[in-house]
């Protein structure tokens, strides 16, 4: 969603990128019970640097940033940072040396206020008390700074997503840190947020400090960055200077050759499967507030319609107003083969025929659970013989699905969280193959997930498609999109912008008909 | 949307909706307030008047003492995700302890007081030995405390009970502090806090961070004049009771140790995410382990008061349920069971709101079972009204 940042972006030059480096790493070995996360890597960074680390999920990313930000120890290898050796025991060391990591995951403690937040275990204290006016105060100049217009006494839980992120984007970017890592810091911003977020991080390296910054949004990578490094089976692979490099090339290396390309047969649509008339979408918190207005659309059997916005503009609240499950007011008019229907709950769509893979693959999976668990999830009526559970049945069902997607699980009984977030996705696919869902509501359901399994997830639904289901995707990530809509509709603030069909699709067209240009 | 419009355009949403999360929490507390002073005038027309007179005023802050004590523990704990179903029975062994020490062995009280809060702070160290070292959740270990803890309480004494105190023992719990020293104490405190009020106060003026010092220090010291006028006018009977200004020390220190210290933002940090805590370098292990400790330590400080309240130890049923009741007037003060939120001085409404109930209902000569019911549905009328503000603030971001 921030490819419109990179024709004007300007590449700052490393201030001294001839000057010994902030970090060196030499021959980082890092195991997990069965498996090498990072597999002998060398890397170094230098002052002013802006290094942007891309691979595939699994590829050892997360592992390497951690253990430079002492998340894990039991590693072999070398690390320096300024030329001594570094081998922080915890996270509050490696700040404390000037290395800091925003996780990808924003964790935040809800109820404690954005001061107490961005000083966590940082409070400073007077007497051996508590400095609170002082944590306020500063609390509020490094806000200010950055240019986010938060009170610093709010409770962290009353800001949304993208402004909490931004806090703790703050927080690390104020801790005089030599080293900065970023853990996908733009999953849940906005494009104008994204932005501002680049302008900060040039004017820290204008300072000289680095920064290695983790991302599958390719645009974001060319924008801002000043080297790629691809990261593949916990080896670089590829190390190139921004401005030397294809777009296409860097996906070659992620993927390892595999090209992603989707060809949709050339299938007719049938019969509308989804129809909404006057669909509109008010703000939970102040019914006043359109999120959706007045919005009408329809979905066919044998189609794949997408949803495109920005956040904010509608077209997730639309998707999951007609799965029932907005927490908001909604009204408007929901036809399901020709047929009215009023679906004010989840349970209601579900038992009409409606699947539903959210956003958050935690928001639709039990991790603690088995495969088996999860996919019977939404099919548990249909496999109850008798009042109990007919676990063979449900058995043969789930292997049944488990082929067919060709889920990379050693068994049913693996636990889901082990997955990879590809596979994840997959069990959920099979959840709703299994409930024989035929219209299925996808928002943003490949966020997270890498390139190349988002290739093989897109395959998976263009085989839905060609089984006569009616698939919808909500999406905030134009890249998503592209190339597995038949037709796409571009919501707005609340409408629709138009419509593109598939021969018009492109990741620019869609961003210029979302964002007013 | 331009890049202006979008940041600014979202900024003072969020401060409102801060702004308004802030007055619902505010609208929660003086809530518990109000349902308490309902509670009071019912019992005051009910009992003619008895209800708020001095003399029961005390009694009733001495009927409360104990849960007390036993509450501002359950409130740090509960706030770290943690729960103490041991206390009733580690209050018992405590007593046990105590009352062979200084009863049956002849040991001077100087000693045997130490001793005893001594071996409760050890209790509190071994279940946060299991809980931190080992990995069991609190939930099972102190429910095992409760069983063997009762259960060493009975076999040292064979169930009977020990009752002989030395007087200095019995004295502190059913003594008074004379009405004019009580006097000092009341406006020494409030002038404290009002001073400590001030400095923090101004030092966030300077700072910055507040614009107007006296509207901020009126809205934090009308409260404290309320309640220390209060407190005069009880006092003013027969003084304060030592043990009610024992709660009061151990309640402070406590709030202090909450809010003002690293070590208590580090259990709202546990207690509020895990995760967050742990990246940002805290120890949540050790922090739990000498959050057990604190709690011993108001194992041997509770054990102690309630042996000399009832000028002896009773092993079979000296603090029975009182963990039930601890956690109960945690919750209705306000304490999250899911964690990183939650208040001692809370706690304290809460109990006195529970123990309002049983004085009043006494008084009024209410049979004990409809006492328990009345408590029961108090209990979770309290917790479903706070579940649903809290629902409609959480829905409000």
């Amino acid at each position: 969603m921030t490819a419109t940042v990179a024709p004007d972006s300007h590449h700052v030059a490393p201030v001294a990128a001839s000057g010994a480096a902030v970090v060196s790493a030499r021959g980082i070995t890092k195991e997990f019970p069965g498996v090498v996360a990072v597999d002998n890597l060398s890397l170094s960074i230098a002052p002013g640097e802006i290094l942007a680390l891309l691979g595939q999920n699994g590829a050892g990313k997360s592992t390497f940033i951690q253990i430079l930000a002492g998340v894990h120890r039991g590693y072999r290898g070398e690390i320096a940072l300024d030329g001594k050796p570094y081998h922080p025991a915890s996270v509050a060391e490696a700040e404390a040396a000037g290395v800091a990591l925003v996780p990808q995951e924003v964790n935040v403690a809800p109820d404690l206020t954005v001061a107490e937040n961005m000083y966590l275990n940082a409070e400073p204290t007077r007497f051996g008390l508590l400095d609170r006016p002082l944590m306020l105060a500063r609390a509020r100049r490094v806000l200010e700074d950055f240019g986010l217009a938060v009170d610093p006494a709010a409770a962290m839980g009353s800001l949304d997503l993208s402004t909490q992120q931004l806090v703790i984007i703050a927080r690390a970017l104020s801790k005089n840190a030599r080293l900065l890592i970023l853990d996908e810091p733009t999953a849940a911003l906005t494009e104008a947020e994204a932005r501002r977020l680049f302008e900060r991080m040039r004017a820290l390296t204008a300072r000289g400090v680095a920064i290695i910054f983790v991302t599958h949004r390719l645009p974001e990578v060319f924008a801002v960055s000043n080297r790629i490094v691809i990261m593949r089976d916990g080896r670089i692979c590829g190390s190139y200077a921004t401005g030397e490099v294809s777009r296409d090339t860097v996906v070659a290396q992620m993927v390892g050759g595999v090209r992603t390309s989707i060809a949709l047969a050339g299938q007719q649509p049938g019969a509308v499967a989804l129809e909404a008339t006057d669909l509109t979408v008010a703000d939970p918190a102040d019914p006043t507030r359109l999120r959706v207005d007045r919005v009408s659309l329809q979905a066919a059997h044998g189609e794949i319609l997408g949803l495109f916005g920005l956040l904010g503009a509608g077209c997730i609240e639309a998707a999951l107003a007609l799965y029932g499950a907005w927490p908001g007011k909604v009204s408007g008019r929901i036809a399901l083969d020709g047929r009215d229907v009023t679906i004010t709950n989840p349970t209601e769509a579900v038992a009409l025929g409606m699947g539903l893979m959210a956003q958050d693959r935690r928001d639709c999976l039990l991790p603690e659970h088995s495969v088996l668990d999860n996919a019977l999830l939404a099919s548990l009526g249909a496999i109850t013989h008798r009042g109990f559970l007919d676990i063979g049945a449900g058995q043969r069902r789930a292997q049944e699905f488990v082929r067919l997607l060709d889920i990379k699980a050693p068994s049913i009984e693996t636990l889901v969280g082990t997955l990879s977030g590809g596979n994840q996705q997959k069990v959920q696919v099979a959840r709703w193959l299994i409930a024989d869902a035929r219209i299925l509501i996808l928002v943003d359901p490949t966020r997270g997930v890498d390139v190349g399994a988002r290739a093989e997830i897109k395959r998976v639904w263009s085989t839905l498609r060609a089984d006569g289901r009616a698939i919808v995707i909500a999406s905030t990530d134009a890249e998503e999109l592209v190339d597995v809509c038949d037709r796409v509709l571009v919501f707005r603030r609340g409408a629709i912008a138009g419509e593109l069909l598939r021969a018009e699709l492109s990741e620019e067209t869609l961003l210029r008909m979302a964002t007013d240009v | 949307m331009s890049e202006q419009e979008t940041v600014a355009g979202k900024a003072p949403g969020a401060a409102m909706g801060a702004g308004h999360l802030a007055r619902l929490s505010a609208l929660r507390d003086y809530m518990l307030i109000g349902i308490l002073a309902a509670i009071w005038l019912f019992f005051s027309i009910a009992t003619d008047g008895i209800f708020l007179t001095p003399r029961n005023l005390v009694l009733l802050a001495l009927q409360t003492s104990i849960v007390s004590l036993a509450a501002i523990s359950a409130v740090l704990l509960i706030v770290t995700r943690n729960f103490d179903l041991s206390v009733g029975s580690a209050v018992a062994l405590v007593g046990v302890v105590l009352a062979v020490l200084a009863g049956s062995l002849d040991v001077s009280p100087l000693i045997a007081v130490p001793a005893a809060i001594l071996a409760g702070m050890l209790m509190g160290a071994w279940q946060g030995y299991w809980v931190t070292k080992v990995g069991v959740s609190s939930f099972i270990v102190t429910l095992a405390g409760m069983l063997y803890f009762r259960g060493f309480s009975m076999i040292a004494t064979n169930g009977a009970t020990i009752a002989s105190l030395p007087r200095p023992i019995t004295k502190f719990a059913t003594g008074f502090l004379p009405p004019i020293p009580s006097a000092v104490i009341i406006l020494g405190a409030l002038l404290a806090y009002g001073a400590l009020r001030w400095f923090e106060l101004e030092r966030a003026r300077q700072l910055g961070v507040i614009a107007n010092l006296q509207s901020a220090l009126m809205r934090a010291l009308a409260p404290a004049v309320i309640a220390a006028a209060a407190a005069l006018l009880i006092a003013s009977w027969q003084g304060i009771p030592y043990l009610v200004l024992l709660v009061a020390v151990c309640a402070i220190g406590a709030e202090v140790v909450m809010r003002r210290t690293r070590y208590g933002a580090q259990l709202y940090a546990i207690g509020g995410n895990p995760e967050a805590a742990r990246l940002s370098g805290i120890d949540i292990k050790r922090a739990i382990f000498w959050n057990f400790v604190i709690a011993g330590f108001f194992y041997g400080v509770t054990g102690v008061v309630l042996t000399a309240r009832v000028g002896g130890a009773v092993a079979g049923s000296a603090g029975l349920f009182l963990e039930l009741d601890a956690i109960a007037a945690a919750v209705i003060g306000g304490t999250a069971l899911s964690g990183g939120r939650g208040r001692v001085l809370g706690a304290l409404v809460g109990a006195l709101l529970m123990g309002s109930l049983n004085n009043g209902m006494s008084l009024m000569n209410v049979a004990p079972f409809y006492q328990d019911t009345a408590r029961g549905v108090v209990l979770l009328l309290a917790v479903a009204l706070d579940h649903l503000g809290r629902r409609s603030s959480r829905s409000a971001r």
